[in-house]
């Protein structure tokens, strides 16, 4: 009798099973990536291009959009990344203590969440806000980066967890900011933080076993920086583009975006600064750090790598997306292009099957560091703004921030153009010099940023790649710290660190529908399809490095040296939140 | 005959002397030490502090003689100074010619031409074991109800100063008040005047191994970006000689090479606490 109610268990379950809404059990992300009604990768697609063919919401209609339905996310802190949408369920991580939530789209119930148990030194270390940039999905599993460094791979169904992996260690200073790719089978996962010792790396683990695969360093030799024969570049820079072993005190960490070309089967990333603030502690160009790499996925073997700012004094990291766009520079010669906008200030664009330099221009008026890129690639720096110890440089342009940070850009294949969230702040910078009073060291260093000319403080900018140029800019109060969506209804799409979550003719710039949102935005609009109809999403939450002030709940206004001024109004537009917001007409 | 005899050896011992002797005059180089007086820990007269021990084992290392010339890094209580501290000190020793190493300086300070680090340490907070406070960095919101006791420009004064931490907290100025024992800090924290400290930790390791400070706890301050600026808490530390002596620099850097885990154990004698386990100098 019990046996034959087991059976009957059984099949009743496996019928089940046949019947539940299809998680589109693929491996095969790059076409999976490419079903508009879905959005399963962080970026969208592999190309990062963060473009919809969806176009039920265009210009005529955009101005009847309304809130659909919001969510909390339980948790306060910057709310960078976006969620993602497979099938029927909407997935998404929050701010620390990274929550991850599966939503029904049907009736937006949770149908599981979990909270990963993490060593609570991270907060503590973590450098720029307790932000997360979204999860991964390959093959019903969604994986997350935790800020404590453990991977955690969860049934996308249910939210078992399969494995863990960890690839950060709190003590050292390191966190885990990024959101994973998942490319082959294979899950790449980068590394923030951490100063003296620290090299920052990109690790691939198995996507099955959660075993690590490989991990590539920013510096080092040859055999670390996972670079063969095959590198078209030089040998063992990553060690004696250093002074003695200083390549050991780290840096080039990898917290930025990932994308990759399946044709060429190569995985695109940036490193970001070397590891010690003090430039006189590293003469030399600093390779791995300020890096644009190109590897195989499956090996992590190093194709080519264009480093932007050598010996960098001005903490411009390199982490920025790379867009893969193919770009007709001159007529008849389209190119496999990647397309990158730096902290730097200069939008780099590069045959992405080689690393040379296409176009290389400044895609903010204010840019004053360096007066160009010369032919050879490298920065020509104007002396005035060199970073000195002992003095204090002033008007630096742009700050430490950058023209722009991990805010990722979008390519409107539509028009051609990339509309590229920006930071409009200059500073006054005392480099890093140690000094010692009896039995005391200590540093004099400088850091003070403020909005650049014109008094504003970021702008949303629509870029021509061909030309180099800026085409419209709609000029924000403060850094425009999120993502930029474009439609193929010709909607884009960003939000503000005021509050306001915007969408903007792509063409024009002009601005046709706004709505206050609980908590500013630093978090990438993202859309889907569900029931017939075109949502657009967002994660409200203000914070990050732009908003450390108020994120760290600074009462009272900063003073004295070191201080950074440049967002201390901002608690007279906004306030700590963590809200997930969804549009639809 | 025999009056020959005698000038030949005379002569013969004359050129063995003098050919011998420049070996001679090696053998009795000197290490000359520029150090403070009266600032234990770090080193006083009677050689009892920490930078007096490693000298000694350096001269060792190197097969010298030790010798020292002797002024005070801070400056005299109450009397009116300009340059003072670090800086008159570098200027009356280093400098002007009279002695060519300072142990313990910050690696690549650019006052002198330092050599590798031997040893990294970090600021830290110092506070009653028992009172349990959930202190980690000094974005812990437990500091914000405190009595902070801090050393007057350091790192942790800015970082105070960044963070609206202001109200309450006592300033202590050991490193420019010659006579004043780092250890104040730690009877100010004894007697409740303060609740924290932050300080560097060498200036009281030594203090701490006493069984009067047995209650306290240590955390060292994590380096930051939290605020946007860099704050640096934890700091490589190196031997000085004079800008333009890589003659010495060199032989300083080999010594380090071969002899640091000696080094630090003189170091961890005195309670010095390394706090960057990976650090991994040349």
């Amino acid at each position: 009798m019990k046996v034959k109610r087991l059976w009957l268990w059984a099949v009743a379950i496996c019928g089940c099973a046949f019947v539940l809404p299809s998680f589109a059990r693929t491996d095969d992300l790059s076409s999976l990536s490419q079903d508009s009604n879905q959005w399963v990768l962080p970026s969208l697609n592999y190309a990062n291009t963060r473009y919809s063919k969806l176009d039920q919401i265009n210009t005529d209609n955009a101005k009847d959009l309304k809130v659909a339905w919001t969510m909390s996310t339980g948790a306060l802190r910057g709310h960078e990344g976006q969620p993602l949408v497979v099938g029927d369920t909407l997935y998404f991580q929050s701010a620390y203590p990274n929550h991850v939530f599966a939503v029904d789209l049907d009736d937006y119930h949770t149908k599981w969440q979990y909270t990963p148990r993490q060593d609570e030194f991270a907060v503590a270390v973590a450098c720029c806000d307790l932000v997360n940039r979204g999860v991964g999905y390959a093959s019903g599993k969604i994986i997350e980066d935790a800020l404590d460094g453990t991977i955690i791979a969860l049934d996308a169904a249910t939210g078992r967890v399969l494995w863990k992996a960890k690839n950060a260690d709190p003590k050292l200073g390191q966190t885990v900011t990024s959101a994973p790719l998942i490319v082959h089978n294979k899950v790449i996962v980068g590394i923030s933080g951490g100063e003296f010792g620290v090299r920052g790396s990109l690790t691939a683990y198995d996507l099955n076993t959660g075993k690590r695969v490989w991990r590539a360093y920013s510096m080092g030799p040859d055999s670390d920086v996972l670079i063969g024969p095959n590198f078209k570049g030089p040998r063992n820079a990553g060690i004696n583009t250093w002074q003695g072993d200083e390549w050991k005190l780290g840096g080039g960490t990898t917290w930025g975006w990932y994308s990759y070309d399946p044709n060429l089967n190569l995985l695109y990333y940036g490193t970001g600064n070397p590891g010690t603030w003090n430039p006189s502690q590293r003469p030399g160009d600093n390779k791995w750090s300020m890096t644009i790499f190109a590897r195989n996925p499956d090996t992590g073997q190093a194709v080519w790598g264009y480093q932007m700012t050598p010996h960098d004094a001005w903490d411009y990291d390199g982490v920025n997306e790379m867009i893969l766009a193919n770009l007709t520079m001159s007529p008849g010669d389209p190119t496999p292009a990647l397309v990158h906008f730096d902290r730097n200030g200069f939008a780099y664009e590069l045959d992405r099957r080689t690393g040379k330099l296409l176009l290389a221009k400044p895609y903010d008026p204010s840019v004053n560091w360096a007066t160009g890129i010369g032919s050879d690639g490298r920065p020509v720096v104007n002396p005035k703004y060199m970073t000195k110890a002992g003095v204090n440089v002033k008007n630096i342009c742009p700050a430490a921030m950058g023209n722009k940070d991990e805010q990722p850009a979008s390519y409107d294949e539509q028009t051609g153009m990339f509309i590229v969230p920006t930071n409009h702040n200059c500073m006054d910078y005392q480099a890093f010099t140690v000094k010692y009073k009896a039995g005391f060291p200590y540093v004099g260093a400088t850091l003070l940023m403020y909005a650049g000319p014109g008094g504003y403080r970021g702008a949303v900018i629509a870029w021509d790649p061909i030309k180099g140029q800026i085409v419209w800019s709609d000029h924000e109060r403060f850094p425009a710290w999120s993502g930029v969506l474009s439609t193929a209804g010709g909607v884009a799409f960003y939000g503000t660190m005021d509050g306001w979550f915007k969408a903007v003719d792509a063409k024009t710039g002009a601005l046709l529908y706004k709505f206050h949102v609980p908590s500013g935005v630093i978090g990438n609009p993202m859309t889907f399809m569900h029931g017939g109809k075109q949502y657009v999403a967002v994660l409200t939450g203000v914070g990050g490095w732009a908003a450390i002030g108020l994120a760290a709940g600074l009462n009272e206004p900063t003073a004295g040296l070191g201080a950074v001024n440049a967002a201390q109004d901002l608690k007279n537009y906004t306030n700590l939140g963590g809200t997930l917001m969804v549009f639809s007409l | 005959m025999i009056r020959r005899f005698v000038a030949l050896i005379f002569f013969a011992a004359l050129a063995v002397a003098s050919f011998c002797s420049p070996l001679a005059a090696r053998a009795q180089e000197t290490l000359r030490v520029c150090a403070d007086p009266d600032y234990m820990p770090y080193s006083d007269r009677a050689r009892e502090g920490f930078e007096n021990k490693v000298a000694q084992a350096v001269a060792g290392y190197l097969g010298e003689k030790l010798s020292y010339t002797w002024f005070s890094m801070r400056n005299t209580p109450g009397g009116f100074h300009t340059s003072g501290g670090f800086d008159e000190f570098i200027h009356e020793t280093l400098r002007s010619g009279k002695c060519d190493l300072v142990v313990d300086v910050p690696y690549s300070n650019q006052d002198l031409l330092t050599t590798q680090p031997y040893y990294v340490s970090s600021y830290v907070f110092v506070f009653d074991k028992a009172k349990g406070y959930d202190i980690e960095s000094l974005d812990s919101p437990a500091l914000r109800d405190l009595k902070i006791g801090f050393e007057t420009e350091t790192p942790p004064e800015e970082g105070l100063i960044m963070r609206g931490i202001r109200v309450g907290n006592v300033p202590f100025d050991v490193g420019g008040t010659q006579g004043q024992s780092p250890a104040v800090m730690l009877d100010a924290l004894r007697n409740g005047r303060i609740q924290v400290a932050i300080t560097w930790e060498p200036a009281v390791g030594y203090f701490l191994r006493n069984s009067t400070y047995s209650r306290l706890a240590i955390v060292p301050l994590p380096n930051s970006r939290q605020r946007g600026a860099p704050e640096q808490y934890i700091f490589p530390m190196s031997m000085g000689v004079r800008p333009g002596d890589t003659a010495l620099q060199k032989r300083l850097n080999a010594v380090i090479t071969t002899h640091q885990a000696q080094l630090v154990s003189i170091l961890n004698g005195f309670g010095v606490k390394l706090y960057q386990p990976n650090f991994n100098p040349y």
